[in-house]
């Protein structure tokens, strides 16, 4: 019963691992936005980031 | 005496009888096979093979001092065959003084003869007399015992008690006789041995679970709750766990395939690859936009590579992965930043000159990267290289399911260790350290011993 559980259990595992790396999943996190201008490939000031503004790390030891 | 009424062939009869001490009727319901039976008004314990019924002890009790779970005269069906519970006994067993009692039932097929349940603190067995001696093996230690290809090991020995008798035995039970007990185990299974003088009787117990008893028997109510583990009781998961790893064997094959496989036929490809540098002494707007490059094949991920010569600096990047021709957008921000230094503890460093991140499903198309840099200001010029690959495999979701496969698999093995520990912490033969003079259950009686003189000696 466990095993067949297990067996099932490890069958999803390794297709839902199957599945990431066909399709390119990531654990990274990334804002995805959609429509941006076309101007931006002139002007690319005109596109804010939203990660701009971000407080780095200015430290060390 | 009197005998009931005519009963078609194969239908238990019953006797009817009157105890001599006390006058009360008692019931016979395995007729000569009984060779005492005791009254249970007076608690006197009758010659059942005498037509006088001679009392042979009467011993003190008080009225339904042990009530026989299964009443007397219940009948059930074991194993598809139908059984009477025709006598009761309570065993008992003294460890530093404490007594430890167990209950027993003989149960009869006027056909097949008679069989055994036992009962201690919810765990049952399903017990009958061997037919054929099993093979002693005790220059090991623990002992065992072999019968039929399978292998018991001795799990205690104990001088265990009559202290309360009711109905019919098949052999002269008396209470406040003693024998010595040793029970030899291969769940479900359990193999005893109970010498009286020089006879041994060896017995074999299956373990039942209370419900079956109750269904057995349809009796009202619940079964008493199975309290800690016993001795012969299978393990709801050692049975599985050999074949759990074997699956987990046939799955980290399966991962291996998989990696080479994904390795050897993923696009792997680079696709674009810059060099820049940022002016920090400069102020003003940073950003810029690269060339456009081609990401063919089906959707995949999208493997960004930043790697910067910073020296106790940082550097940021805002990023964005935009499709030229649907406008649609990647955003994200990448940091490479290095430290290092000297202190009491010696030298140290922080960070590193690389960062690689995996953009996510990124469809085909035409894309550029918009990159803004971000540093302090007046750090002179920092250099950075940015490159990208097209489907690269991810090794860390290998780790991970590596991880997810290992997990439920040791977490079931180490339960199935925790039963087997916790059954023998009880034995004579506890490993070291189990705690068995410190358990509440220490010194549990044997379930089994069950036979006062048995004829298979």
């Amino acid at each position: 019963m466990i095993r067949n559980l297990y067996v099932v259990y490890g069958m999803i595992v390794l297709g839902t691992l199957a599945m990431a790396e066909y399709r390119g999943w990531s654990l990274n996190s990334v804002n995805e936005v959609k429509n941006v201008p076309r101007s931006v490939r002139d002007n690319p000031g005109s596109y804010r980031s939203v990660y701009s503004g971000y407080h780095h790390y200015t430290g060390g030891k | 005496m009197s005998t009931s009424g005519p009963n078609p062939p194969g239908t238990p009869q019953v006797k009817a009888l009157n105890c001599p001490g006390c006058g009360a009727a008692i019931t016979l319901r395995s007729f000569s096979q009984a060779v005492t039976v005791v009254c249970d008004h007076c608690h006197s314990i009758l010659d059942a093979q005498d037509p006088q019924l001679t009392i042979l002890q009467k011993f003190k009790a008080a009225v339904g001092e042990d009530a026989p779970l299964i009443p007397l005269g219940t009948r059930g069906t074991i194993r598809g065959t139908p059984y009477e519970a025709v006598g009761f006994q309570r065993r008992t067993i003294h460890v530093d003084g404490m007594p430890y009692s167990w209950r027993e039932y003989v149960l009869f097929n006027p056909f097949k003869g008679f069989r055994y349940l036992t009962e201690y603190n919810g765990h049952w067995n399903d017990t009958s007399i061997l037919r054929s001696l099993p093979t002693v093996n005790d220059n090991m230690s623990p002992a065992t015992v072999t019968y039929l290809g399978e292998t018991y090991r001795l799990f205690q020995s104990t001088k265990a008690g009559t202290s309360f008798v009711l109905g019919e035995f098949p052999w002269q039970v008396r209470v406040g006789e003693a024998s010595d007990v040793s029970d030899y185990i291969h769940p479900p299974r359990v193999i005893s041995s109970e010498r009286n003088g020089n006879e041994i009787t060896w017995s074999m117990g299956e373990y039942m679970a209370g419900r079956d008893v109750w269904k057995a028997f349809r009796l009202p109510g619940n079964p008493p709750d199975a309290i800690g583990v016993y001795e012969n009781q299978p393990s709801p998961l050692s049975a599985d766990t050999t074949a759990l790893w074997l699956a987990f064997v046939g799955f980290l094959v399966a991962l291996v395939v998989m990696f080479i496989a994904f390795e050897s036929f993923a696009r792997n490809e680079r696709v674009f690859q810059g060099f820049y540098s940022f002016n920090t002494n400069v102020r003003g707007e940073a950003s810029f936009v690269t060339e456009a490059f081609a990401l063919k094949g089906r959707t995949s991920d999208l493997e960004l590579t930043t790697t910067s010569d910073v020296n106790n600096n940082w550097i940021y990047l805002n990023y964005a992965l935009i499709n030229q021709d649907t406008g649609q957008a990647y955003d994200f921000g990448r940091e490479v930043s290095y430290y290092r230094g000297y202190d009491s503890d010696g030298s140290w460093t922080e960070g590193g000159h690389t960062d690689r991140v995996a953009i996510p499903s990124v469809p085909p198309g035409n894309y550029y990267l918009r990159v803004e840099p971000e540093s302090d200001f007046g750090h002179g010029t920092i250099a950075y290289a940015i490159s990208a690959k097209r489907d690269v495999p991810q090794a860390s979701y290998f780790g991970i399911a590596l991880l997810a496969l290992l997990v439920p698999a040791g977490l079931i093995t180490w339960r199935s260790l925790s039963f087997e520990h916790l059954r023998w912490a009880e034995s004579d033969y506890a490993p070291a350290g189990s705690g068995d003079e410190d358990s509440d259950n220490a010194g549990r009686p044997t379930g089994l011993g069950i036979f006062g003189k048995g004829s298979d000696s």
